[in-house]
């Protein structure tokens, strides 16, 4: 025996280079065949091809509300078609688009694990970005009739065009939530008013660390007031405006700092964290998107009974939130279905009526009974009616903003 | 039925296809998973038009304060929790064979092992919050008048709520290792030692302490690594900054900017630096220290 011969190692070594380089092989092979297209516009047979599937539905878990709701109301719904709901609760809506990227980048161009996403902003973006969604839709789902598609909050998600790739579902608007024992009405009358409140009252008040969605929010709020609204940030991105306006903004976000909850040394990891110190006493007022949710809390005996919301002056930031369907997703029929059921003004009562979530569509192109349900639907006395929250809504910036002024106040507020 | 033939085939290609499976699993999962993270740090992204190989991820991190920041925060809470967690490991097994094999000794010591990591760092923070049971406590007997006056070890600035939860639960383990070498044939050496007339401190140095070294620095090399390298602790109880180097990749991974992730993956791939950095460090003192005992 004199021919060479591959020792242990080697051989060892060769096969798992071997196999390293026939895993990057395979995920570098992308294809960009389109998966299995399915056309709203024909919805009956939508209809046929949905039933029996079960539809991957992604969305931020963190309202218990909201997730009893659609594990209820919704599934409900989707099993009168044949649908099965798999509710899939994130914390971040990031990981469902990085989901849907990571398959897209393994060559799974159908297929897709992910059926649809809550989604709205950078999320959505990002998503455009990398050429993630089916697109064209949303027209052709029959509740769509209910949806004003002239509204810019509809049309534009955060400034970027939605061009059909995503369908409203929700619409909210924010406030302050504060505790009337602690503060009066003339400290929540504008963000001077509350800042000024904190600084008097040290440790009482902070918003939760960017780039959490409302955290940016709250910063937005007092760039807003800062700067006078948002219309001197226009789109497309504006170097030189947006300097001018974050040279304003930081200096005061840093100023109040130190009357921030722990002195501003650190923020608190997310909405949720902001809300429990809220429950747990810590802070007395905090920002929120959801101001609906707020009276179901206060029912439950999580949050005072002396809770109370505000609108500052100057209006606050308002959104509307989507559902987008993958390109590559498996069940897209079962999608439509649910985005199809969501739009529903029986749900978007049903919506309102138990979480205080705000229609998406518009209540003008109901029928008076349902216009007349929503008018009559009970409000707790710790939120502000429809009419107060939608009166003064400023449009949200565009997302190149609000990433930007996301990784700016890391180093311009937090690392300071 | 023999397995006479298998004689016939070279014995390097014989134990080759009997590791085959292994190999394949940990050629695909682990140096597949590397070779990716390291690809993708130096810019390889597919689904982007604009992509190209750089290495201006790296160049990004070092003038990043996060990650600045974050390196020494990670080296000081792995190498204080392993520290810390190794040294009461080992009292309280020595504790536990002083007082007897007794089963409810045993069981009291190793009943968080099943518990996951997750849920002890939220008991921490129920535990060790400036709203926590401790500062409820404290406020009921009048020791503090309210939830600020109770000292930050929760998102504090140093990492004590993330080094108390990892010392809690891997002194368990280590305390585990180090019973388990104990009872291998030490007493009969400490014995014999006590006959030639070694004293209490003398059988513990040259005895006790050479006999426990090897598992016990395996064991710590093991929760090193895991510290280090480890997500939902560290962003439960820490601050959003200066933040361990897990949760800065997850940070840079969940961007929107889909060009963030080469810093994502190069701070993936600092991670996998860091902790061969410190269980080779970790294994040089270990193995110096035994050598010299003997």
């Amino acid at each position: 025996m004199s021919h060479p011969r591959l020792t242990g190692p080697w051989l060892a070594a060769g096969v798992l280079a071997a196999a390293a380089l026939m895993v990057t092989a395979c995920t570098s092979q992308s294809s960009t065949t389109a998966g299995q297209r399915v056309d709203s516009g024909d919805w009956d047979s939508v209809l046929a091809q949905a039933d029996g599937q079960t539809v991957n539905w992604y969305m931020y878990g963190g309202d218990d509300t909201l997730n009893g709701f659609i594990a209820g109301y919704v599934a409900d719904r989707l099993a009168e078609l044949g649908v099965t709901l798999n509710q899939v609760r994130v914390t971040d809506t990031a990981d469902a688009v990085n989901k849907v990227l990571g398959e897209k980048q393994a060559g799974r161009s159908s297929g897709g694990s992910v059926d649809a996403i809550w989604i709205n902003g950078e999320n959505f973006a990002t998503g455009v970005q990398a050429d993630l969604w089916s697109c064209g839709w949303v027209r052709g789902l029959p509740n769509s009739r209910f949806v004003d598609f002239t509204r810019p909050a509809v049309n534009n998600d955060f400034g970027t065009p939605v061009k059909g790739c995503e369908a409203p579902w929700q619409e909210a608007d924010s406030a302050l939530v504060y505790d009337s024992d602690q503060l009066s009405e003339s400290d929540v009358e504008s963000v001077s008013s509350l800042l000024s409140w904190a600084a008097a009252h040290p440790g009482r008040f902070t918003y939760p660390a960017l780039p959490d969605f409302t955290g940016s929010m709250a910063v937005r709020t007092i760039l807003y007031d800062t700067v006078g609204g948002p219309d001197s940030l226009t789109d497309p991105f504006d170097e030189d405006a947006y300097t001018a306006a974050a040279n304003r903004l930081w200096p005061r976000l840093n100023a109040i700092e130190h009357s921030l909850w722990r002195g501003g040394s650190t923020y608190p990891r997310s909405q949720a964290a902001v809300e429990k110190l809220y429950s747990d006493g810590e802070i007395d007022a905090f920002f929120t998107y959801g101001p609906g949710a707020v009276a179901d809390q206060v029912k439950k005996g999580v949050y005072p009974d002396s809770t109370r919301e505000a609108v500052l002056d100057g209006g606050n930031i308002g959104n509307v939130s989507f559902l987008a369907i993958p390109a590559n997703a498996e069940h897209s029929a079962a999608a439509l279905v649910l985005a199809n059921i969501l739009l529903d003004p029986e749900t978007q009562l049903a919506l309102y009526e138990t979480e205080g979530i705000y229609p998406a569509i518009d209540l003008e192109r109901t029928d008076k009974q349902t216009q007349q349900a929503f008018a009559d639907a009970p409000r707790s006395l710790s939120v502000l009616p429809l009419s107060t929250l939608t009166q003064h809504t400023q449009p949200e910036l565009g997302s190149d903003y609000v990433t930007r002024l996301e990784h700016d106040w890391k180093t311009n507020v937090l690392q300071q | 039925m023999s397995f006479s033939s298998s004689r016939s085939v070279p014995r390097g290609l014989r134990i080759l296809l009997l590791l085959t499976p292994a190999l394949v699993v940990v050629a695909v999962f682990f140096v597949g998973g590397v070779s990716q993270a390291v690809a993708q740090s130096f810019g390889y992204q597919p689904f982007l038009p604009s992509s190209r190989w750089s290495a201006d991820a790296y160049r990004s991190l070092w003038h990043d304060p996060a990650v600045r920041a974050s390196l020494g925060l990670t080296i000081r809470v792995s190498v204080l929790s392993t520290f810390l967690a190794a040294i009461i490991g080992v009292a309280g097994a020595l504790l536990i064979r002083r007082v007897g094999s007794r089963t409810w000794a045993h069981a009291m010591f190793q009943a968080n092992l099943a518990v996951p990591h997750l849920v002890g760092a939220l008991c921490m923070l129920l535990l060790l919050s400036q709203s926590g049971l401790l500062s409820r406590l404290s406020h009921a007997t009048g020791l503090t008048s309210g939830p600020a006056d109770f000292p930050e070890l929760t998102q504090d600035r140093f990492g004590w709520g993330i080094i108390a939860e990892y010392v809690w639960k891997e002194t368990a383990f280590i305390g585990v290792i180090a019973l388990a070498a104990l009872n291998r044939g030490v007493s009969e050496l400490e014995d014999a030692a006590r006959l030639l007339g070694a004293g209490a401190g003398q059988r513990f140095r040259h005895v006790t302490l050479p006999a426990l070294l090897p598992s016990v620095s395996a064991a710590s090399v093991l929760v090193m690594a895991f510290v280090a390298g480890s997500y939902e602790v560290p962003y439960l109880l820490g601050r959003p900054y200066p933040a361990t180097l897990p949760v800065v990749a997850l940070e840079y991974y969940r961007d929107v900017d889909l060009t963030a992730r080469p810093q994502a993956m190069a701070v993936a791939v600092l991670i996998t630096g860091v902790s061969v950095v410190l269980v080779a460090a970790y294994f040089t003192l270990t193995s110096r220290l035994v050598r010299r005992e003997l």
